[in-house]
């Protein structure tokens, strides 16, 4: 049944995803779409997770930008706001670790739905700092 | 005494030190990589950091990120546990230039004693005997000539190593090429030093370590030997003991003055463990681990004293309080490692989701453990679940606790090494006392020609 083909491809793709160390991976085709990201909150999905497709699917065109290391979170200026459109290299924010500056970027244009973060928080590895709704 | 001290370790060792901070009054700092975010250590301590995602390293080898966590939550020591950062001589020195305190030896003792070529260089310079073998070898070639001049059987060992990895005995020649790639991949990967050296094979030999415990004012003492001969073909530890026995007092005597000169020669300071080898009575340094060791619990029960917090008590400069004629050994401790691993298929480690866990309990029974019915049991790490030990007052009584405590363990979800382990206290070899580092793999080519 082409349904039964279609989970059991993306339940091969999460076994080939969580083999590497990529963080996120989208594969576009045929006008529709699969995004696979790994999320620092949950367990990591496995051959046998009973919902491979419910992790899998990006909601609303929503992505998360997470930390990659662990330190202090900061506002970049200017400011940051909740709703404004970001262009696709922002320097939103910068996360201070061992006096190193660390930028955070939009990593794409789009509208940034949430901030996730206060300033001077300390952040760890894998923590939502934005949200960007990507259009 | 510290205020807060950063684990940087998992599992059973990181919760093994948590308590030892909890019931000193030190706050507590965990990290976890992502898979590792229900583990036991994790909730047990006063805060805690993601590092990384699951491969060791990029987490628990992240040094960045563990400093950083260290920093930013107010930590004024690190204790590495065993394994990953444990004896990494730069990440001590790196903790130092932070004024983190790193409660272990210095660097320039762990940068000695913890590089195994020159750990040997230095006993020989000492007067103590060690095995033959060399420096590091830094090509397939080099190896090839060294293992000629030894004569084979040969060992080729990370000088990084410990745990058996990083580890191949060659036989000869033939296998050589393809022992030293593989030796030299797994040391690589398990300590990012894939650097090797050879040691002349002795055969069937008893594994025994003495432990030595030294403060920051020249006081050194000996907490009697550990007999670790029930050994995987891996040469990884199942079974350990102390004392050793049917050891000749006279060799005991003859380990504790050699582990004495040694810890003396360079000014160790907190825990550290000298690995003997030991053939009829001559006994060769093997090497110096400059850190708390996996079986330290049976130590620990038979001389009543608690190791992880005199490390943590000497790494903030407290003095020993005792001298060696206060310490008196009693009775008899054995302790059996429980791994996610099939015994029957060369021991391959098992992932997957516990879905029961019962441990055993009753009179002179430990487990250290970090597993619980439920959580799941990472591919990216070390496969041991749990530590038993048993005391008795006697060898015997403490092998029938332990067969006892064995029998009432329930881990279902992945294979263990339960049934192994009862089937190694079942043999003559065993319970007379009478075994070597080759009788496991002889024990297991018996049950497989069987």
């Amino acid at each position: 049944m082409p349904g039964n083909n279609v989970v059991q491809r993306v339940r091969s793709l999460v076994v080939a995803f969580l083999d590497t160390d990529l963080v996120r991976l989208r594969i576009e085709r045929d006008g529709g779409h699969v995004e696979l990201r790994r999320r620092a909150s949950s367990r990591p999905a496995t051959a046998d997770s009973p919902e491979p497709q419910a992790q899998a699917a990006a909601p609303e065109n929503v992505d998360a930008i997470k930390s990659d290391l662990v330190g202090i979170f900061r506002f970049s200026r200017p400011l940051p706001v909740t709703g404004e459109m970001v262009d696709s290299d922002r320097e939103l924010a910068y996360v201070e670790a061992l006096g190193i500056r660390n930028p955070v970027r939009s990593m794409g244009a789009g509208r940034l739905v949430s901030v996730c973060c206060d300033d001077g928080q300390p952040v760890e590895y894998g923590q939502t700092l934005f949200e960007i709704q990507r259009v | 005494m510290f205020k807060k001290v950063l684990i940087a370790n998992r599992g059973e060792i990181a919760l093994r030190i948590n308590r030892a901070c909890r019931e000193l009054g030190v706050k507590t700092v965990a990290i976890f990589s992502e898979p590792d975010r229900e583990s036991l250590h994790v909730r047990h301590a006063d805060e805690a950091f993601c590092v990384g995602p699951g491969p060791a390293a990029r987490s628990y080898l992240s040094i960045p990120n563990i400093i950083s966590t260290a920093l930013i939550t107010n930590c004024d020591a690190v204790h590495p546990g065993y394994g990953f950062l444990a004896e990494n001589a730069r990440f001590a020195q790196i903790c130092a230039d932070h004024g983190l305190t790193f409660i272990g030896p210095t660097p320039e003792v762990i940068g000695t004693m913890g590089d195994k070529a020159t750990a040997k260089r230095v006993m020989r310079e000492a007067k103590i005997e060690t095995t033959p073998g060399t420096d590091i070898l830094e090509s397939v070639d080099k190896a090839r000539r060294a293992a000629k001049d030894l004569g084979y059987p040969v060992l080729l060992k990370a000088t990084a190593g410990g745990g058996g990895k990083g580890m191949r005995v060659v036989t000869g020649p033939d296998e050589l090429e393809r022992a030293f790639n593989n030796a030299q991949n797994e040391a690589e990967s398990s300590f990012k030093d894939g650097r090797l050296y050879m040691e002349k094979l002795i055969v069937s030999p008893r594994h025994i370590e003495v432990q030595v415990l030294g403060d920051n004012f020249g006081n050194i003492v000996i907490l009697g030997e550990r007999d670790c001969s029930v050994q995987k073909p891996s040469h990884q530890k199942l079974i350990e003991e102390a004392p050793a026995a049917n050891l000749a007092e006279k060799t005991r005597k003859s380990l504790y003055a050699m582990a004495l000169r040694a810890a003396q020669a360079v000014h160790y300071t907190n825990a550290g463990t000298l690995e003997f080898l030991v053939s009829g009575d001559r006994a060769y340094f093997m090497e110096m681990n400059t850190r708390i060791q996996v079986e330290h619990p049976v130590t620990e029960m038979v001389y009543n004293i608690d190791l992880v917090k005199e490390q943590i008590r000497i790494a903030a400069g407290e003095a020993l309080g005792y001298t060696q004629d206060d310490l008196r050994p009693r009775g008899h401790a054995i302790e059996c490692r429980i791994n996610a691993e099939d015994a029957r298929n060369n021991f391959a480690p098992a992932a997957g989701t516990l879905t029961n866990v019962v441990f055993p309990g009753g009179p002179g029974i430990r487990v250290d453990t970090h597993i619980y019915s439920g959580g799941t049991v990472p591919p990216f790490y070390d496969s041991m679940l749990a530590k038993i030990v048993a005391f008795g007052e006697t060898r015997e009584a403490a092998i029938a606790r332990m067969e006892r405590a064995l029998r009432e363990t329930v881990i279902e979800g992945v294979n263990t090494t339960i049934q192994q382990c009862l089937e190694v206290l079942a043999t003559d070899a065993f319970t007379s006392g009478h075994y070597a580092i080759d009788f496991l793999p002889g024990l297991l080519r018996q049950a497989d020609a069987a």
